[in-house]
């Protein structure tokens, strides 16, 4: 049995220590806003917090979460409290698909939570989330929004 | 292009209350069909278009899309269109996606743009016709999301059609229910007359039992308060919180999970596997099937599926592909452009001019094969509910896939139920047909198969690698072109030979005048599958056609977009473009003291003219993009930030193939797996982009796809300045 505090709640799941974070998250717990992109950490779709830091939870295995905080994009904002990053992603009107959206903004939420003022080249160097419909410079544009909304 | 076709719009009482309204197109299907000399049988059906909309009692009004959601936003755009038409308040708009049945077929839709592609029918299309278009029943089938189609054709010829007569049958209600004047107008929702307000609520009831106007007006310009207007998304709030239920996150209760390996050689079945007992064996392994070119594992975590499909030892059938590689494809399509071509493009006689050598302008290109790659890798849900069979996919073309589950489970089309779902990226991808003859939702028939045997619900997903290696392809191309300049350093003659069945195209014709061009093709069936990959023969055109004219402006040593305009009309839309592009980017020919140089393209696709200028420098032998400007010209512009959205995303789309993009062949299969060898641009590496998008009162042109074209060139034509003339894609191979 491996145990994780999955959103806040304690929680053990009777897996194979080297099934990835992403499975056990999508099927076992049944959270699928944590996506499936490439399974070798090239994507970042399946982007989760671990401990606060931004993981890639497709090669992560299970049993190296054990006793760990693991947050998913449910924990991210809801429609009537948004995080500030949900806020700025609308009102650029990022997501195309939106299939990789959910990691993007997992990944720029712990950009922001480490670096709260972030520069271009800190976003260019955390944010290596691949999206395939080219968003790229509105995700940069709402992150620099996001960045400030916080600050203020 | 507009359509010919005759069209009239129907409306009655909607099951449930309020006024339905659509179009249905008359006849119109014989001109593409007489074109393509294509047998006709047993059609005595004449409806075509069934789109529709609904004035509802709540005072509101649903737009009921048939086009689903991959990104592009097109739903949006439609209700923009429709509620200016019927003088709607925002709040009163309602976007439904059309359930997959007849009735919200558009076959007429894809036929269009079928036609458009097609000036004389390729091969490739006329495969489509025989088998999409030779009988009605198989156009009612359509519901097709693709060709840049949803605005222009959905939107701008159909559904504002019915919804300005919808706007007047709730005026005529008003004058025949309460006697209102013959000067009563709209306002926002209410049909007014003097100081008397009726709400279209009130009037639908009355107004669904009028027959439908002939005459109606389509509201002016200046009523225009959506169209134009960077109106919202409707569906990014569900995506921004995670609401948005993608094909992959389809879940029913008891479902268990497949996943694929295939062959490794296309066409060839799998002969064995050699460690059956070992998969069987594997935790949460339910079930190992052999299905022709794959074999399927069922298993209670698409992890476990994956895992034990990953351990499979198969060996594929011998088969005439087995030794199929690039080299071989490339050397074979050499071959074949110093045979026989076909003519698909002949402006008087390229053999009358002498050949001067010291004048001549030879170039040979290159473009590989390219996968799709959607960030959501194909996958299918299928279950039985009572003699129902379910399927639920994110597809381009749900009432297709509805029709094709029901053939490969030998069922009634009746009794399959159809969910589709938004997708995870499309760019041609999911539509249900190829160029070849490849079946490219073949996870479909995987999981309808598997469901049909174990009975239980399957959810199919495909890994990364099986998605890559599994595409229908932008094709691979080889090309060669010539030209000769006369003393004012003008080309003589043009002469291309590609190869492809695309003959017809619009796309392999270069728009320069010129007096003697000869465009031809040599074309024989792809032993890769080969698909419709966003801007679809526009990709390889487009490369081809401008870097050779920017090589000839460069024989005759002149500024490349002077030379292009010199061989232009003044009121040309190329010409339009390049100038508006040379404001944009202030327009540096040469090389910067830093190192920089500026490339040009300009091709039209899709109803929209678009230019692009690419700054680039040479780091470490590597091209890098820079800085990028674009301008379009596309006529009305119905949502100017969702056009921008399509064509910088578009244009990024163009740059990854351009750079990266390859899928090499290798022993019949395709070598790259994942984004580690198949790259996708990254933020770091996306330039900066600045886009104008020109307007007019013409019919609005596509945006999906036509970012696309434009971008290798003009990066290929920047990097000739620094000295590397890119004549092969992709650059930083």
């Amino acid at each position: 049995m491996i145990s994780i505090t999955l959103n806040g709640r304690e929680q053990s799941f009777d897996v194979e220590g080297d099934m990835p974070l992403l499975w056990l998250i999508r099927e076992e717990a049944g959270l699928r806003g944590t996506k499936f992109g490439c399974g070798i950490a090239q994507c970042g779709a399946c982007t989760v917090h671990i401990d606060g830091q931004a993981v890639r939870s497709c090669v992560y295995p299970a049993i190296a979460a054990q006793g760990k905080q693991v947050n998913t994009v449910e924990t991210l904002g809801s429609k009537e409290m948004p995080h500030a990053l949900q806020t700025a992603w609308l009102k650029h009107q990022v997501p195309q698909c939106g299939y990789c959206q959910s990691g993007m903004m997992m990944a720029a939420a712990a950009l922001l939570k480490n670096t709260p003022n972030p520069s271009n080249d800190d976003i260019d160097a955390a944010m290596t989330n691949i999206c395939r419909c080219g968003t790229y410079s509105r995700v940069k544009a709402a992150i620099l929004d996001a960045a400030k909304e916080m600050s203020s | 292009m507009s359509m010919t076709r005759r069209m009239f719009v129907i409306g009655g009482a909607a099951i449930g209350g309020g006024l339905a309204l659509g179009v249905i197109g008359v006849g119109t299907h014989l001109a593409l069909h007489d074109r393509l000399a294509v047998q006709r049988e047993g059609n005595n059906k004449d409806t075509l278009l069934n789109l529709w909309i609904r004035v509802n009692e709540d005072n509101t009004v649903t737009v009921l899309s048939p086009h689903t959601e991959m990104g592009q936003g097109a739903g949006t755009g439609l209700t923009q269109i429709v509620a200016d038409e019927l003088d709607l308040n925002w709040d009163q708009i309602k976007l439904e996606l059309a359930p997959p049945t007849t009735e919200f077929s558009n076959g007429g839709i894809f036929e269009g743009f079928v036609g458009e592609m097609v000036g004389k029918a390729p091969p490739w299309a006329e495969h489509i016709a025989r088998n999409a278009f030779n009988r009605l029943a198989d156009l009612l089938n359509m519901q097709m999301t693709g060709g840049s189609g949803s605005i222009r054709f959905t939107g701008w010829q159909v559904m504002r059609e019915a919804a300005a007569a919808a706007r007047q049958m709730l005026i005529n209600s008003a004058i025949s229910k309460h006697g209102a004047s013959t000067n009563t107008t709209t306002d926002a929702g209410f049909v007014v007359d003097g100081d008397n307000r009726w709400s279209y609520g009130e009037l639908v009831e009355h107004a669904a039992t009028l027959e439908v106007p002939e005459n109606y007006t389509h509201r002016a310009e200046s009523h225009r308060k959506f169209i134009g207007k960077a109106m919202p998304r409707h569906d990014l709030p569900e995506k921004v919180f995670n609401e948005t239920q993608y094909g992959i996150d389809r879940y029913v209760e008891g479902m268990r999970y497949a996943a694929i390996a295939h062959s490794g050689v296309f066409g060839a079945d799998v002969a064995n596997i050699d460690n059956l007992d070992e998969i069987n064996a594997m935790r949460g392994v339910f079930a190992v099937e052999k299905m022709g070119e794959s074999v399927a594992v069922i298993a209670d975590n698409p992890w476990r599926a994956e895992k034990a499909a990953k351990a499979l030892k198969i060996t594929a059938v011998t088969h005439e592909n087995s030794n199929l590689s690039s080299a071989s494809i490339e050397a074979f399509q050499r071959k074949s452009l110093q045979g026989e071509l076909s003519d698909a493009h002949t402006i008087g006689d390229v053999t009358s001019i002498k050949s001067d050598a010291n004048k001549t302008i030879e170039a040979e290109f290159w473009v590989p094969y390219l996968a799709h790659a959607t960030m959501e890798p194909m996958n299918a849900s299928a279950w039985m509910q009572g003699n129902k069979l379910h399927v639920a996919a994110g597809v381009q073309n749900p009432l297709y896939a509805r029709v094709h589950a029901a053939k490969v489970a030998g069922m009634d089309v009746d009794d399959v139920v159809f969910h589709a779902h938004s997708m995870g990226g499309g760019f041609g991808r999911r539509v249900g047909f190829s160029m070849s003859d490849d079946n490219p939702i073949m996870w479909i028939d995987e999981v309808v198969t598997l469901v049909k045997k174990h009975k239980f619900p399957i959810k199919l997903t495909w890994s990364r690698e099986a998605d890559t290696r599994q595409d229908v392809y932008r094709p691979a191309v080889l090309a060669s072109f010539s030209a000769q300049l006369d003393n004012n350093g003008k080309p003589n003659y043009w002469k291309s030979a590609s190869y492809g069945s695309e003959g017809g195209a619009p796309a392999s014709m270069p728009p320069y005048k010129v007096d003697n061009v000869k465009v031809q093709f040599a074309n024989q069936p792809s032993p890769i599958p080969v698909g419709f990959w966003r801007s679809v023969e526009n990709t390889q055109h487009a490369f081809f056609n401008e870097s050779f004219i920017d090589m000839l402006a460069e024989k005759a040593q002149i500024d490349p977009i002077e030379y292009r305009l010199s061989l232009l009309s003044k009121d040309d839309d190329h010409a339009k473009c390049l100038r508006e592009v040379v404001k944009l980017c202030n327009w540096q020919h040469g090389v910067s003291a830093d190192g920089k140089a500026m490339g040009v393209a300009v091709q039209k696709s899709f109803g929209t003219m678009v230019a692009t200028v690419a700054e680039v420098s040479l780091q470490n032998d590597k091209a890098r993009v820079h800085r990028v400007w674009i301008v379009t010209d596309s006529g009305v512009v119905v949502n100017p930030d969702s056009a921008r959205a399509q064509v910088e995303g578009g244009m990024l789309f163009g740059l990854t193939a351009a750079l990266y993009g390859r899928c090499d062949i290798e022993n019949g299969g395709v070598k790259q797996s994942n984004f580690h060898d198949y790259p996708i641009i990254k933020m770091t590496e996306a330039p900066i982009v600045q886009i104008k998008l020109l307007q007019s009162d013409n019919e609005p042109g596509g945006f999906g796809e036509v970012g696309v074209p434009t971008i290798a060139p003009a990066v290929a034509n920047a990097l000739a300045l620094l000295g590397k003339r890119p004549t092969r894609l992709p650059i930083n191979a």
